[in-house]
Parts: C-alpha cells; sequence; structure tokens
C-alpha cells in the first residue's frame, strides 16, 4: 500500500461501505479537500468515527498548568535534592541547556512536606493534599521530556509535538481521528481560568495544516460561551430565525440547478448548526442546574478555588454532553512560571487548582464518568532542581511529571523515574512525542495509522517518532 | 493533497476498476502469503537491508529488476530470462542459490510462478524500495518528473471547440474517456471569473457593462489584457505567492515581535507580477539578490523572502534556532521551487523519492552562509552617502551631548548587557567576547544573532527610570533636551532592510549525521540528476553559492522548476493543478493528469521569456477555461472522471479569504484601494493583501475562512465550512458593519442585488425578499420596557428609567492623552464582575478595531479586583502593535451612598493613568492619587464608539452607573491638582462637558431618545438584514 493510509471514497455509498469495514477512523482524511463535484463532502466530517482498537477511554480533560509545574514540589520525591542543597549540580551530571542560563545555580531545597499516599503508597506533596486522596486512581508519570526550553516552544510541542507553529494540537488529532458524539457542540473546548493570553495565543488549539473543522473552540467560563454566539445587539430570536430562513431560501433555489455542488449544501447546513449551536451550547454551560454540594465539591464557594472549581464543573457538564477533548488552562499567561519566589506562586496556585481537581475526579467517579474520561494534568514542563534568583527554579523540560487518572486506567502507580535531583529523565523516558501517542492509544487510536497528508508527506502526531507506552 | 489508493482496497468499490482491482488483491495475496515467505527465510539474510552479497537485495523488486553486480537478476513475467530462477533450479554448477541446499521444489515453483505472473509486488509504506548511497533504483530513474522536458506535438485539431493548443491536449483525453466539454461560460459567469482570478475582486458594473458591449471577436481577449494591466493583478497574485513563501509580518513566537520592515517584500512581489518581472529573474532576485545588485535596493529587498522563518527573539538556545532558521528555509525552498518534499531526507535518505540525506544538506550548504542583516537601509547608494554624510554631521554636532549621556548610562548598560549575556551557554558567550576579527564564519552567524538579544537588552533600558539618583536623571532629562535641538541635522531615516546577505566570501561548514558519523558536505544539486560539485566562483564579498543554486533552478532545461511554476499557475486559474500535488511531484505526490500538456506549457513559457503574463493569457483564452462551471455531470462523466480531472467543465470554487474581504468591501462601498505601504488592521478597509499579517494574531476572518497563518509553505488553501465560521459571518461586528453600510446606500431591493451580487433579483428571488420584507414590517419592535423616571432628580442614572444613558452628539475625539473628571455618588456596584460606568468610550468588546476605547468606572462584588475598585479599561494598540485589552485598577475604593470627586488621566505616552479620589462627604479627607502604569500605547477611542456618561455605547444593564452624575468633564492632556475641582461649577471648559442642572441639550441625548447606534426604523432594519443574508448568501461565496 502506499504510504498515505486513505482510501477516497468516490461516492457516498462507497464511503458508507467502507466505514461499515471498520475503516472509519481515519477514512474522511481529506474530504474536504475533495473538489466539489461527487464527492462525499457533504457527510459531515467530524461525525463520529471508529476506532482503530478497543479504547479504554472516549474523551479527555486535559488539565494544562501553564508556564511549568514544579514536579520536584509536587509529585516527584528528591530526597537528595535537600541533603544537597545549596551546593552546585555535581559534576556528574551533564550540564543542562536553560532558558535563563541557571545551570551552575546552587540546588534549591523543597520545602514541602511528603507522603505516602493511598493504598499504593504513591509520593505526594502538601501542595496537593485534595488530589492525594485519589492517589489510588492516578497514574503518575515522572519521566516526561520535552524539546521546548522556553514557553513558547514547550506550549506549542506540549500541545501539537513541535516547538515550531503549524501543526495540529491534540486535540484537533482526536477530533480528526474519532470525531464528535454531539451535533451541536464543538468537539474540542477549550477554558482558560483568565483573561491572560496562554503562550502563542489562539493556534495552540489550531489544526495546522489540517481543516479547521478540528479546531478547539474557545468557551468563556461566564456569560456568552462562545464568541458571536449571541445574536447582534438587538436582534431578537425571530429577528435572527428570519435572517436565517431567508438565507436558506435564497440558497436553495441558487443550488437548485447546482445539485451536485455538495459543499453548498454543507453551507446551509452549517448555518443551521451555527443557529442550533446558539441555543445549546449556553445551556450544556449553564451551572444554575448544579447542586450547591456539587458546587462545593468544586470549591466553588471559596474565593481561591472558585475559578478553577467552575471551570472543571464545565469540563465535566461538556464532557458530559458529548464534547470529545476539552482543555482547561490554569495559570493562562505563563503564571506558573516561577522564576523567582516559587514558595508563594505555587503556593497560591496549587491552592486553587487541589480542591477543583480533586473534586472533579470524585464528581467523575461518583457519576460513573471516569472509566471513560481520561484526566489529564500538567504542564510544558517541569522546573530545574537548581535556584534561579535564589528562591525560584528554572524550566526544565528534560525531566518533569505528568499525570493521568481514569479512562481505564489502574492508578496507583507511578511510571519512569527521573535521576536522583530530579534533572534528567533516567527511565521509562516519554518524550511529548511518545506521551501523545499513548494518549490516543488510550482512546483506540493507534497513532501510526492516524494520518493526514499534507503536501504529500504522510504526517502524524508525533513526526514519526513517537512509541505509546503500551504498559500504561 | 490529492492521492491515488494504490493496494489498499479493503471493500469492493463499484467503480469500473473493481475487477481489476480484484486481480491485483488476489496477486497481492499471493505475493504475500507464498512468495515473501521464501524470499524473506531463504534470500534476506544475504541479500537484504544489512548485507547485499555481489551487491544484489530481494527485499524489494526495483533492486531485483536493476540486479546485483551482474546485472538484473529479474525480468518480470520472463522467468528464463531471470538469472533468479536459473540460480534457483541450481542450472548451473557455479551458479546456485541459496548456496548450501536447493530449495525445495514447491518453492522453486512458486518463485517461477511468480515471475511469471510479472512478479507483482505489492508496494508497502514500510517496504518500498530504500535508495542506497548513489545506486538508485531503474524505477525512481524513470520517474516522471525527473524526465527531461518532453517536446510534445500538438494533438491533432478536431471538432471546433478548441481555442489553442491547450485545449488540443484537453480535447484529446476527452475523446479518450468519452468526455465532452461544457458549453462555454456567458458573459457574466466568465467576467466574475475572471475578475476574481486576477484581481481577487468582483467586475465592477463598468467592466461588465464594457464587456457585455464589446461584440468583437476579440473581447475576452481585450478584457483579459486590461485586467491584466491593471496593478490589482499584481496584488491578487502576489497572495498566492505570500502563501507559498510563507510570509508573515510577525515572528511567530510567544512575543510573536512584529515585523515593521517586512512589508517592502510584499511590495516587491507585487510589482515584479505587475512588472510582469520574467520568473527567472524574480527567482533569483529572492534567492541571490544581494549578490546580483548589492546597490539596487529594489533587488536587494526580494532577499526578504530569506526573513520568512519565524523567529524567538528571546531563545537562549541561539545555534538550535539557527539550525530551525536553516532548515525551514531549505524545507520551503526545496518544496517551492522544485516541488520536492526535501523536508522528508534530513534525517534520513527520502523513503520514496530519490532524495538522499545528504542531497538534503547539498541544498542547505547554498544557504549555510546566510546572515540576517539588521544594518541596511533601502536605498540607492546616493541616498544612503547623503544620509551618511548628514549623520557624520549630527553626530559630530552632538558628540559632546551624546558622551555626557553615555558617561551616564554605561555603567547601567553595561550591567544590564551583561546580565542578558549570561543567559548564553559558555561557548556562545565565549563567542561574543571575542574580536569580531577572529570570530569563524559561523560563530559570526551565532554572535550576529546573540547580538539581536543584546541590543534588546541596551534598548530596553529607560535611563529616566533606571538611573539612582534624581540628579542623575535630571541631568539626563536635560541633555536629552539638549540633543533634541539638533534634530533638524538628523537625516531622514532610510527604510530599514530585511533583507539577507551571505556572512563573508567563506561559507561554515555544512555536516550532518549518519550512523556512520559526521559528514561534511558542499553545495550540490539533487544527485540524480546532477552528482557532482558545481564549481561556484565567489561574488564580491559573497560567496556565491545562492547565485549558482538560482542560476541552476532557472536553467531553462529544468524539469522540475519549470513544470512546478507552471503547474502552480494552473492551479489557481482552475483550483487543481495538472499535478493536482503542486508542492510534491514524488511518490506520493499525483501523477500529472495531462503529461503532455504540463510538458508543453512549460517549455512554451520559457520560449516566451518566462513571462507569466503570457501564461495567463493563454490559459484564460482556452476554451477550456471560457467552459461554465454550471454543468451537471452526466452519469458517463460520473464514471469515467467524477472528481473532474480532465476538465469536462469548469471547478466551481468556493472564494478565498481575502476574496470574500475584499468583496464585502467592495459591496459595501467602503474599499480602499490605495497600493503598497505599511500594513493596516484588517478590521480597517485596505485590500487584504495589505492587511497585518501576525502569525499568532490573525484576523479572524481571515483565518476563519482558511486563510494561511504562515508558518509554513502554503500551496492550497483549505475551504472548510464550520459553524464558528458562520457564527462569526452572521452575528460579528466586522461582517454585520459592512451589512450596514451596504444597506446605507441602497433604497431597494433591487440595488441590494446590484451591490452585492452584481446583477438584479430574479422574479422568484424578488417575491422571497418581498415576504421577508412584509413578515418584518408586520412585526412590532420590541422595545425596552421604560418606566417612568424615579422622581425628579436631576442626574441620576438608573436600569429601566429614560435616564439610563446620556450618549454624546458632537462627536469631539479626546485623543489618546485626555483626564476624565466628575462628581458622582453610587448607590449599588454589579453583583457579579461587572463595571458600574461613570463614563466612557467603549462598547465592552475586547478584541477588534472597532472595540478600542476606554471606560472609567466602579467594579463589582466578585470583581478579581476586589469590589469598589475605581478602575479604567483600555482597549487600544499595544507595543506590539497588537490589539490590548487592559483593566487598570487604582486600588482606590469608592463609599457606596457618598458624593466623590473622581478623576483618572490618561496617558498612553507614559503608559499610565493617574487616579484621583475624594470623599465629598467626608470633608477633611485628603485627596488620593495613585499613577498606575499598562501596556496600551495608541489608537484609543479608534473604535466605534462615542462617548457615553453612565454606561457602555450599548445597552448593558450589568455596566449602568447606578446612582448620581452631578457632573462630568473630559479634558485633553493631563490636568494639574490645581485645575481638578470637586466643584464641578469652578472647572475651566474641557472637550466635553455635562451638568446634571442643564439637561441633555444640543449636545447630549438620552439612550432612549432613539438616537441609538441601531437604527429603530423597521424598514432600515430590515433592508439591513435582507443585505447581511445576501453577503453570506452561497452566490456571493462561490464562484459556481
Amino acid at each position: 500500500m502506499s504510504c498515505d493510509q486513505i482510501k477516497r471514497p468516490t461516492s457516498r455509498r462507497e464511503f458508507l461501505q467502507q466505514a461499515g469495514c471498520g475503516f472509519g477512523a481515519v477514512a474522511l482524511a481529506a474530504l474536504t479537500q475533495e473538489p466539489l463535484l461527487g464527492a462525499a463532502n457533504a457527510l459531515n466530517p467530524v461525525a463520529a468515527k471508529i476506532p482503530n482498537h478497543k479504547p479504554r477511554a472516549k474523551n479527555v480533560i486535559f488539565l494544562f498548568m501553564e508556564g511549568g509545574p514544579s514536579h520536584l514540589d509536587t509529585f516527584d520525591y528528591k530526597p537528595l535534592l535537600n541533603t544537597l542543597a545549596g551546593q552546585r549540580l555535581p559534576a556528574s551530571f551533564k550540564p543542562p541547556l536553560t532558558a535563563m542560563g541557571e545551570a551552575n545555580s546552587p540546588l534549591l531545597e523543597c520545602k514541602r512536606e511528603w507522603k505516602q499516599r493511598g493504598q499504593s503508597g504513591l509520593w505526594v506533596s502538601d501542595w496537593f493534599e485534595n488530589v492525594a486522596l485519589h492517589a489510588d486512581d492516578l497514574t503518575v508519570i515522572r519521566s516526561c521530556a520535552s524539546s521546548g526550553i522556553n514557553h513558547a516552544g514547550g506550549v506549542c510541542s506540549m500541545n501539537t509535538g513541535s516547538v515550531f507553529g503549524g501543526r495540529p494540537s491534540l486535540g484537533a488529532w482526536v477530533s480528526y481521528g474519532l470525531g464528535t458524539e454531539n451535533e451541536n457542540l464543538p468537539g474540542f473546548v477549550v477554558i482558560k481560568d483568565s483573561e491572560g493570553t496562554v503562550v502563542n495565543g489562539v493556534r495552540n488549539w489550531g489544526t495546522g495544516f489540517m481543516p479547521a473543522v478540528y479546531q478547539g473552540v474557545e468557551f468563556n467560563p461566564e456569560g456568552v460561551p462562545i464568541k458571536y454566539l449571541d445574536n447582534p445587539k438587538g436582534v431578537s430570536v425571530e429577528r435572527q430565525r428570519d435572517k436565517l430562513d431567508l438565507l436558506s431560501a435564497l440558497n436553495r433555489q441558487y443550488g437548485e440547478t447546482r445539485a451536485d455542488n455538495t459543499e453548498l449544501d454543507a453551507r446551509i447546513r452549517g448555518y443551521e448548526l451555527a443557529y442550533r449551536m446558539q441555543s445549546e451550547a449556553p445551556q450544556a454551560v449553564d451551572l444554575s442546574r448544579e447542586t450547591e454540594a456539587t458546587r462545593k465539591l468544586y470549591g466553588m464557594d471559596r474565593e481561591e478555588t472558585a475559578v478553577f472549581g467552575r471551570n472543571c464543573l464545565l469540563a465535566r457538564r461538556l464532557v458530559e454532553n458529548g464534547v470529545r477533548f476539552v482543555q482547561l488552562y490554569s495559570g493562562a499567561g505563563s503564571k506558573w512560571d516561577s522564576h523567582k519566589g516559587i514558595e508563594k506562586a505555587h503556593s497560591k496556585l496549587c491552592r486553587s487548582v487541589d480542591q477543583p481537581i480533586a473534586g472533579l475526579l470524585s464528581d467523575l467517579k461518583s457519576r460513573g464518568m471516569l472509566e471513560d474520561t481520561l484526566v489529564i494534568w500538567g504542564g510544558e514542563f517541569g522546573r530545574t532542581p537548581m535556584s534561579e534568583a535564589g528562591d525560584g527554579r528554572d524550566h526544565n523540560p528534560t525531566g518533569f511529571t505528568m499525570w493521568m487518572a481514569g479512562g481505564g486506567l489502574q492508578g496507583g502507580r507511578a511510571i519512569g523515574a527521573t535521576d536522583e535531583l530530579g534533572l534528567y529523565a533516567v527511565e521509562d523516558r516519554l518524550h511529548v512525542h511518545d506521551l501523545h501517542a499513548t494518549i490516543l492509544h488510550l482512546l483506540g487510536v493507534d497513532h501510526t495509522k492516524l494520518i493526514y497528508s499534507n503536501k504529500g508527506r504522510p504526517e502524524r502526531i508525533d513526526q514519526n517518532e513517537g512509541h505509546a507506552f503500551l504498559k500504561i | 493533497m490529492k492521492k491515488t489508493p494504490l493496494l489498499f482496497a479493503l471493500c469492493l468499490a463499484s467503480s469500473p476498476l473493481a475487477a481489476e482491482e480484484e486481480a491485483q488483491r488476489a496477486a497481492s495475496i499471493f505475493f504475500e502469503k507464498e512468495v515473501r515467505p521464501i524470499l524473506a527465510n531463504r534470500c534476506y539474510e544475504c541479500h537484504g537491508e544489512k548485507k547485499q552479497k555481489g551487491g544484489l537485495r530481494v527485499d524489494a523488486l526495483g533492486y531485483l529488476k536493476t540486479g546485483g553486480d551482474t546485472g538484473p537478476a529479474l525480468v518480470p513475467g520472463e522467468p528464463e530470462q531471470s538469472p533468479l530462477i536459473e540460480a534457483i533450479r541450481y542450472q548451473k554448477e557455479d551458479f546456485q542459490m541459496p548456496p548450501k541446499q536447493k530449495l525445495p521444489d514447491a518453492e522453486v515453483a512458486v518463485l517461477e510462478k511468480w515471475v511469471k505472473l510479472g512478479a507483482p509486488w505489492p508496494v508497502q509504506a514500510h517496504e518500498t524500495a530504500v535508495v542506497t548511497e548513489g545506486g538508485f533504483t531503474e524505477e525512481q530513474r524513470k520517474f516522471w518528473c525527473f524526465q527531461p522536458l518532453a517536446n510534445p506535438a500538438l494533438p491533432p485539431l478536431t471538432g471546433g471547440w478548441a481555442h489553442n493548443g491547450i485545449d488540443r491536449f484537453i480535447a484529446q483525453k476527452h475523446a479518450e474517456l468519452g468526455l465532452t466539454p461544457a458549453p462555454e461560460a456567458d458573459t457574466r459567469e466568465f467576467a466574475r471569473r475572471a475578475t476574481m482570478d486576477l484581481h481577487g475582486l468582483p467586475p465592477s458594473r463598468e467592466q461588465l457593462e464594457t464587456l457585455e458591449r464589446d461584440r468583437s471577436p476579440a473581447r475576452y481577449e481585450r478584457f483579459i489584457d486590461s485586467l491584466l494591466a491593471s496593478p490589482h493583478y499584481g496584488e491578487r497574485w502576489a497572495q498566492h505567492w505570500l502563501d507559498l513563501a510563507r510570509y508573515a509580518e510577525s515572528d511567530g513566537y510567544n512575543a510573536d515581535e512584529f515585523r515593521p520592515a517586512a512589508w517592502p517584500y510584499r511590495d516587491w512581489v507585487i510589482k515584479s507580477l505587475n512588472e510582469d518581472k520574467p520568473y527567472d529573474q524574480f527567482v533569483r532576485e529572492q534567492l541571490a539578490g544581494d549578490e546580483i545588485a548589492p546597490e539596487k535596493p529594489e533587488v536587494l529587498v526580494a532577499t526578504g523572502y530569506l526573513r520568512n522563518p519565524v523567529y524567538e527573539w528571546n531563545q537562549a538556545d541561539v545555534r538550535g534556532q539557527w539550525d530551525l532558521i536553516l532548515t525551514d528555509i531549505t524545507d520551503t525552498t526545496g518544496e517551492l521551487f522544485l516541488g520536492l518534499s526535501f523536508g522528508c531526507a534530513r534525517c534520513h535518505n527520502h523513503k520514496f523519492d530519490p532524495i538522499l540525506q545528504k542531497d538534503y544538506f547539498r541544498l542547505r550548504a547554498f544557504f549555510a552562509p546566510i546572515q540576517w542583516r539588521d544594518d541596511l537601509t533601502l536605498g540607492t547608494p546616493e541616498q544612503q552617502a547623503a544620509t551618511a554624510k548628514q549623520k557624520s554631521e549630527w553626530e559630530a554636532a552632538t558628540v559632546n551631548v551624546r558622551a555626557a549621556m553615555d558617561e551616564l548610562v554605561s555603567p547601567i548598560l553595561k550591567g544590564r548587557v551583561n546580565t542578558a549575556l549570561k543567559r548564553f551557554n559558555d561557548e556562545l558567550q565565549t563567542m561574543v567576547r571575542k574580536e569580531p576579527g577572529e570570530r569563524e564564519p559561523m560563530e559570526r552567524q551565532l554572535v550576529n544573532l546573540c547580538e539581536r538579544q543584546l541590543r534588546r537588552a541596551r534598548k530596553q533600558l529607560d535611563p529616566l527610570k533606571s538611573l539612582k539618583t534624581d540628579e542623575a536623571k535630571g541631568k539626563y532629562a536635560s541633555l536629552v533636551e539638549e540633543l533634541k535641538k539638533f534634530d533638524a541635522l538628523k537625516p531622514a531615516a532610510l527604510m530599514e532592510a530585511f533583507v539577507a546577505t551571505d556572512v563573508g566570501p567563506v561559507a561554515p561548514p555544512t555536516t550532518f549525521k549518519t550512523r556512520k558519523g559526521e559528514t561534511e558536505v558542499a553545495p550540490g544539486f539533487l544527485t540524480l540528476l546532477e552528482p557532482g560539485e558545481p564549481e561556484i566562483p565567489s561574488v564580491g564579498g559573497s560567496t556565491g553559492r545562492r547565485t549558482a543554486l538560482a542560476n541552476w533552478i532557472t536553467r531553462p532545461d529544468n524539469q522540475l522548476a519549470t513544470r512546478v511554476i507552471v503547474n502552480r499557475v494552473w492551479q489557481f486559474h482552475f483550483g487543481r493543478g495538472l499535478v493536482a500535488s503542486t508542492s510534491d511531484f514524488g511518490k506520493l505526490g499525483e501523477k500529472p493528469s495531462h503529461p503532455e500538456l504540463l510538458d508543453w506549457l512549460a517549455r512554451r513559457f520559457v520560449s516566451e521569456g518566462w513571462s507569466l503574463k503570457k501564461l495567463h493569457k493563454e490559459i484564460m483564452l482556452s476554451a477550456t477555461y471560457g467552459q461554465t462551471a454550471r454543468r451537471e455531470p452526466s452519469p458517463s462523466a460520473l464514471q469515467a472522471d467524477p472528481s473532474n480531472r480532465f476538465l469536462w467543465r469548469f471547478n466551481p470554487r468556493r472564494l478565498d479569504a481575502e476574496q470574500v474581504r475584499d468583496a464585502m468591501l467592495v459591496a459595501s462601498g467602503e474599499l480602499n484601494l490605495k497600493e503598497g505601504g505599511a500594513p493596516e488592521d484588517a478590521n480597517g478597509t485596505r485590500r487584504s493583501i495589505y492587511t497585518i499579517k501576525k502569525r499568532n494574531n490573525q484576523n479572524e476572518i481571515l483565518r476563519s475562512l482558511d486563510a494561511p497563518s504562515g508558518f509554513a509553505s502554503t500551496a492550497e488553501r483549505q475551504s472548510t465550512t464550520t459553524p464558528t465560521q458562520a457564527l462569526l459571518l452572521l452575528n460579528g461586528e466586522w461582517p454585520l458593519t459592512r451589512a450596514r453600510k451596504l444597506s446605507g446606500k441602497v433604497r431597494s431591493i433591487e440595488e441590494a442585488w446590484e451591490a452585492a451580487l452584481g446583477r438584479p433579483p430574479s422574479e422568484r428571488e424578488r417575491e422571497t425578499a418581498d415576504a421577508f420584507l412584509a413578515k418584518r414590517l408586520g412585526v412590532s419592535d420590541r422595545r425596552i420596557p421604560v418606566v417612568a423616571a424615579s422622581g425628579d432628580v436631576p442626574g441620576l442614572f438608573r436600569e429601566n428609567t429614560e435616564h439610563e444613558r446620556l450618549l454624546d452628539q458632537t462627536g469631539v475625539w479626546e485623543g489618546d492623552e485626555f483626564t476624565v473628571e466628575a462628581v458622582v455618588s453610587l448607590d449599588s456596584v454589579d453583583s457579579g464582575a461587572a463595571v458600574r460606568t461613570v463614563a466612557s468610550r467603549w462598547s465592552g468588546g475586547k478584541d477588534s478595531l472597532e472595540a478600542y476605547g476606554w471606560s472609567l468606572g466602579v467594579t463589582g462584588e466578585k470583581s478579581r479586583f476586589k469590589p469598589r475598585n475605581l478602575i479604567v479599561q483600555l482597549v487600544g494598540e499595544d507595543e506590539n502593535a497588537n490589539t490590548g485589552y487592559e483593566v487598570v485598577a487604582s486600588n482606590l475604593r469608592v463609599e457606596l451612598g457618598h458624593r466623590v470627586h473622581v478623576a483618572a488621566t490618561v496617558s498612553c505616552a507614559e503608559h499610565t493613568v493617574t487616579f484621583f479620589l475624594q470623599d465629598l462627604d467626608q470633608p477633611g479627607t485628603s485627596v488620593q492619587k495613585v499613577v498606575v502604569p499598562h501596556v496600551i500605547r495608541a489608537k484609543l477611542g479608534f473604535g466605534a464608539s462615542s462617548v457615553v456618561v453612565g454606561g457602555l455605547n450599548k445597552r448593558s444593564p450589568a455596566h449602568q452607573w447606578d446612582g448620581q452624575i452631578e457632573a462630568l468633564r473630559i479634558a485633553a492632556g493631563g490636568l494639574s491638582d490645581a485645575e481638578l475641582n470637586g466643584d464641578a461649577g469652578k472647572w475651566a471648559a474641557g472637550l466635553i462637558q455635562w451638568k446634571a442642572g442643564q439637561g441633555p441639550g444640543l449636545f447630549w441625548a438620552w439612550s432612549g431618545d432613539g438616537k441609538m447606534t441601531e437604527t429603530a426604523d423597521a424598514y432600515r432594519q430590515a433592508l439591513n438584514d435582507l443585505c447581511q443574508v445576501l453577503l453570506n448568501s452561497n452566490e456571493f461565496l462561490y464562484l459556481h
């Protein structure tokens, strides 16, 4: 077979036959680029598709701690760090290339209290007391690695696999590979915790070289969830409906003599979908139907946890409503970036997310949704054992921690390890490419088969470099 | 990209090819089940990937056919002539395979049968023959795109359809496939297609009428000549080239720094196209303009091509970044000019095409010596000399002043630079500290990038803030004043040149890693075509490498480059290239639908002097181009060519992003046709090609309609339909404003149709539109319920009363430096996070030009700035020319129910807001005053709002003032403490003023008075909606 795995159906019938043969996962790849005639592109390119193998998870909630949370002070316990605190990195370590050039600064002690948690005895620091209660549900990956030493490269890499812009994000790959199960909401939704701009802006949830149908849609946590969802000022629902009816009537007249152009029809449906979204989306994010107890579970009753708690609750509601991939940003605008004063900065941020995340895990579990939903926690990189500016830590993309929960994972496990100071991943190192491959694996997609052909190049999410960590 | 499915038919297809596919599948099963296991078990050990005894591999058909040291090992279909069969039969004593033991007879029989069947070998992705160094397979050598340009004879003329040579090739295929061409498009269809195609704009009424009046046979020729002669031609086709060259006006990483000097390259592309600069020269100037004519700014500027990669100004890994930049230039050049996916060969020999890893680095070596220059200007030698002379005069006159300034600043500066330097690793620091003369070429390149960062550290220093003592600051400030006195002597700055040159006459080495270690390579072309190393004479102070590359690419007999450009032009005209994968002519790309036509066009293009305009004309005057798109496919066409590869009609297409945006501006009568110059915000009315292209911050309309972001070369636009796109077009401010403007200039349904679609409505459309208007006019407006004003307290602003908000009617504009002052009392704050607004010039939006503005107000219960905080909100341009929104919080609290005197001086020049707050109910309390910095630099109030007292420019109960506003004024610039006064009676005149006791008067209107932005006229409203619908209609958005 050719490198291009996509057999392009030439008719609707053929497409359906193929889809019926279990071909669905990637079959629709190039449809939107098909010339207008006769192609199957009137079919919804984001319709739900069939995974390659039996998935463990159907949905993803990705909790992105933007700026780089310290693994050394949260989930990767390194007693040696405090023994050697104040000294320089031992000569046995390869000098790392760091963003701010802190390779020679003294090691910074970790001020946290560490405990083994749950039945499994996972180490979690006191910055995550509440998440720690779910230790037996967590799969902590202590050997993550990325290629980006700066925020721009790091965030881009964690989202798209490349430090360069121009590639599709993980959520876009998932939408492309699996489609969405909801007709009235986007398949990929992003919510930030503030008005801060995530590094590199909207392209973090963009589609790069793929069609825009797979892109993430940013939801505002309050008020109107999607930009331009509301009718323009002064335009009533009836007036909007009248407009759309007129548009539809004119478009149908135009289409009568152009019946073979399926794109024209898709456009009519696009506007109808937009109209339905106008009524559906606000309901999906309407928290007024949640009980006081639920709100409390997410920490919405306390100021410091209210914002992220609300976003976590929104994430659950969106997943319930069939959104495939939800990404929540904490600290939008690199707020986890603690080059100095990490104690104060991280304390505040950890407090703001700990209860909400724990609440999310409890809530998903009690509703039986955790089995199907993969919750991922992490940032674009971790932080160095070396200090910066006396009481901060520099970026560390060479070894850091992420954790996953739900999605059929066993939990209570740690995977991989960094060296004794937490600088380099040394055991079962999982590069971002491997992480992406693994996440797709959990969703039932073989990442080597999820191919999008771009300018003759068969593109994969991992740029042909990743391996799914099957032991997960 | 379009692909032909090979043997990957999982399901029975219902096409006539099914039988053939079935046979192929059977062959493939036979091979996989019977043949491959024998080869793998018996032969691979000595003739596989690791070992190739006798130079032979048998793990791919290509190897078998090419053979080893003694020639081909296999002739498909001919077992008797295939040495492979001879060897396994053990016929000759000295030629027996496998050497140790003869194969079982059954296995011999299988292989015999296999060869006899023609040796079917399904090509699978992971085992396509891997290229061995210098030893390309025959199949690869014979691959179509590497063959020299053929010189095909014109197919015979049959029938009367053909206009020119192009049509003869097309007609030949039609005949072969039993297709017939579509009828000719009518004048209107043709005119709209041709004008959209060459200008990216709909035809004007005059253009249409001229064409319709012209009855001569040459009317289309005259029409196309006139289109090609217009400057709009270059503006349209430059967009295609800029997509391919991944042009953008920002760096692309987090800071996404604006590139203010990038646009002259864009203008150069436009101008070159308009002048019909021969394509070979067009290519040569972009690759090597600095070597060709360094003294000519109009040529040098073309090397902006080499500046298009993304760049991160604060990347500490300078070496890694430089590597990425060269990689980017190499990949793009391979795709853009040669149509090959060179990028695939960076880490290994190309898996499918005969591109060696070495070839990748041979190509890269041409670019290895480049240097991004920040020290050049775009001026003629005379201009440069004059500027230099004047600059030296200014320098001589100011030498003492500047020395005195340096003396003050240099100690701080040194520290700053040193800190910046320390971010680099030791290796780079050492390079930077070297004497310039001692640096190797590569070191000069890396230091150049380091220096850019250090320069920035210097530039960011503001001595007036950083000097330690007030005395030093004062001294410095007076020196600044002193220096200003010589400004008249200063030369006018020449445009900065955003270009590249070589670092010097000697190139840094180009090396690459293979399994064997690191190898150094010299510049060279594709080994397959040109195995040797070209002689490259240096040019002036430059290596001459890029000139050599450009000369090779533009050789008249370059079979890749010539086909690639001709094919691209065809693609942009027809929506699909003769080779559909226009940037990949390799094996994963598509084969040409009309190979002879492609070669014929390429030869003609070269012999006609590489003229793009002649090529356009030839294509557009063909009967092929003149076909209508409005032809439903016949059953036979659907069978033979469902995707219209063979052009039995014109391809329907959606307009691309720029065409849609520009067409909306044409319809609304607003399009600004100014040519060239610095880019402007896309929320304005310039043509799209002249709008700012920021990689991370694209204009939302253009982005939504699939304009590329400029990270990588884009050969073909997507054409997507998404609900968010529909929401934007339906509800977004920009498209709504266009619809409103359109409806403002039309008086009837007919006129609306003419303006939007360039034709009168049909009878049926008229009826549909009439019915719409009638229905709308029958429905009365839902107005805001108005309750009587509560009591008769002057200056009371309250929701749902007649006195909600007061709108300024004067249109006076306060600028970017102003003071708002008011005497107010507030009864409540918002229970959420909204801001009770004292005064504003703002709609509440945050990210479009129309939302630019400001507001002064008091925060609500759940604000992240805590309740009752006196704040200013600003939306304007930040230092990066991005749209910025910022809340500037004073942290001064307003007591509810108290009369307070508030003021805020907003300064964009100082980047500060100075707040004043005095509680008038507590006599004796002092005035609180704070200065808060912000990032907005300009354009406050560029938006669509007017000044409003007591709320925003649109109705928003949450932002409604709740309490009294006794008096308010807006004054230019800052006011001294003495000028501010809690007693409004003592105010001096301001730009805008209002006092409660005086009523609205002529200059103000209450929001309920019907003088609102959205018209209350029901007919006007309905017409607005109708116009909006037309601008969203498929007919508006499609060429079909």
